[in-house]
């Protein structure tokens, strides 16, 4: 088999992998009178008029900022959290160091989906149903440990001799985990950051559960309920797709690399 | 924070400093709800009522002999077989193309790597509406003159599972790809020069250097998407809710609507201690081979 002949099965294959996305990009920006069309067929008009509609009466800009400030804020208060316990458990010396480890590990286990329910009961018993402060904090605790394994890992990358010199020259824990030790795991940081808005950004059954009064909707809880009511609305429901999906495509473009690299070490989620 | 960093005091109370965010939350809104599934499982708690009875294991037995629990228990097995043929076969042959070609490589990475960001309830709208009666698979099949074989595909007792394994499959198979391009990158070139010279042709070399060269990674990529297809709830949800009837009812779509819907918080969570089961064990399998594949 030449090269070429691989080119061109990969090549096919790409094509077809990103059809579904292009398709209902397609379908997003048809003026309602070309759907009769193939779905295959691009727009011949191009029409904005349907993430107006979808934006403004189908409520997605309320989703969408709901989705946004849950996504930055689980992202940010994840690498704070995630990274000063892995500081500890790399950096300092203390009892029950290995029962914590062990306890981390068994959050790399838990499946979500599995213990939903007692979840909802908490969040309600705290009075955080319909917040997202409730939605917050299931997402960070789902996913804590499997960052502060990361930064564990990455942390130990770090020589312990700096570590030591900045503690002779009289620094505290704090000064070296915020001067000296955090500025060298920005890979780690970005990775983390990406994650974890990725996934915040794309769950649907947390928000399911735990968001129930319209206003409180993400995009996930947003586009389902469009889905089961306007089920015939091809446009509005394509434009919603693609009002979710972009800023995660833009991220991925962009930030490609740290992706891949994430995706294959935070696997096991 | 602000003590002498080397007194007793400071170095005992740092390490709580520093773990307390996390831990507080971890232990709230995981440890404990992982917890509270096993223990409501043994009561008959209906998620609203302040007192709950124990039941012992009245909720296992039921659940033995609950023919859609089984049914569901199978499905979610089928759901993952395909899922796994798919994302694994098809992942390493599309991975060992890929690590051949170096123009476009990139362009085509992309492509099929970008679907595994998209949201699994955006997945969920994309194929329900590829996969209408009169939708784009159906119209593409009459276009190329097989028309035989369109269906209403999430509307067939016995197309349904697969049809939505396939729109998974779509959705995660990127993931695989990059796990075994990132393992071809290690395997040896000297392995396939000397193949070469032995006048092997490049499926041999696949079958004798790739093959066995990627054994680790592929147990990997098998169990990885085991228990990620174990957990899936979203895009089922989104797209049948289980149907029709219950050819599409895997665990946790079972769970949801029994624990979440019913308010049959007792058996629900019993069905959610058999997902916590399975989907453990196959996590520490994982964990095993990555640590052998570390050392």
């Amino acid at each position: 088999m030449g090269r070429w002949v691989l080119l061109f099965i990969l090549g096919v294959i790409a094509i077809l992998m990103v059809s579904p996305l292009v398709l209902t990009v397609f379908t997003s920006l048809k003026p309602t009178t070309e759907l009769v069309n193939p779905p295959w067929y691009p727009p011949i008009s191009l029409t904005f008029e349907h993430y107006v509609r979808v934006w403004t009466e189908g409520g997605f800009s309320r989703y969408f900022f709901n989705t946004l400030l849950i996504s930055v804020v689980d992202a940010i208060v994840m690498i704070v959290i995630a990274s000063l316990a892995a500081y500890a458990m790399v950096f300092m010396e203390f009892r029950g160091k290995l029962v914590l480890q062990v306890l981390f590990l068994i959050g790399l286990m838990i499946p979500v989906t599995a213990i939903v329910l007692p979840l909802f009961q908490i969040v309600r018993s705290f009075g955080l149903l319909n917040t997202h402060l409730g939605v917050i904090f299931a997402d960070l605790a789902l996913a804590v440990s499997i960052f502060v394994f990361m930064f564990s890992s990455f942390f130990m990358g770090v020589p312990k001799a700096l570590h030591e010199a900045a503690r002779i020259d009289g620094a505290t824990e704090f000064q070296i985990y915020r001067r000296v030790v955090m500025p060298i795991a920005t890979p780690a940081v970005v990775t983390t950051a990406l994650l974890e808005f990725l996934w915040s950004w794309n769950d649907l059954l947390l928000r399911l559960l735990l968001m129930t009064k319209d206003e409180m909707r993400t995009l996930s809880v947003g586009l389902l309920n469009f889905q089961g009511t306007m089920t015939r609305d091809v446009t509005g429901l394509s434009s919603g797709t693609v009002i979710m999906a972009i800023p995660v495509v833009l991220l991925f473009l962009f930030f490609q690399r740290h992706f891949v690299r994430g995706m294959t070490a935070g696997a096991v989620k | 924070m602000f003590l002498d960093p080397d007194s007793k005091l400071a170095q005992r109370l740092n390490p709580v400093l520093f773990l307390l965010p996390a831990l507080t939350i971890y232990i709230v809104f995981a440890i404990y709800p992982t917890y509270s599934v096993v223990e409501y499982s043994f009561t008959d708690w209906d998620g609203i009522r302040p007192d709950r009875d124990f039941v012992g294991l009245e909720n296992y037995q039921r659940l033995f002999s609950d023919k859609i629990f089984w049914e569901a228990f199978r499905n979610t097995f089928v759901w993952s077989g395909v899922i796994i043929v798919i994302n694994v076969g098809l992942g390493l042959v599309i991975a060992a193309m890929l690590a051949r070609v170096w123009k476009a490589r990139l362009l085509i990475q992309t492509c099929i790597v970008l679907p595994v960001v998209i949201s699994p309830m955006a997945v969920a709208t994309i194929w329900r509406w590829m996969y209408q009666p009169t939708g784009v698979i159906n119209q593409v099949l009459e276009t190329i003159g097989l028309g035989a074989f369109a269906t209403p595909w999430l509307g067939s007792p016995n197309v349904v599972l697969y049809a939505l394994a396939f729109a998974h499959s779509w959705s995660t198979i990127g993931l695989g790809v990059i796990i075994f391009l990132a393992g071809l990158q290690a395997v040896d070139e000297d392995l396939y020069e000397a193949a070469r010279v032995d006048g092997a042709n490049p499926l041999q070399s696949f079958r004798y250097v790739t093959l066995p060269a990627l054994r680790p990674v592929t147990a990997v990529v098998f169990i990885l998407t085991l228990t990620q297809s174990f957990k899936v709830f979203d895009i089922v949800w989104a797209t049948t809710q289980g149907g029709p009837i219950r050819f599409s009812e895997i665990l946790s779509t079972y769970m949801y609507k029994r624990g979440a819907l019913e308010n049959q918080y007792g058996y629900g969570s019993a069905i959610g201690v058999s997902l916590l089961v399975i989907v453990s064990i196959a996590t520490i399998i994982y964990m095993q081979i990555q640590n052998k594949e570390d050392r």
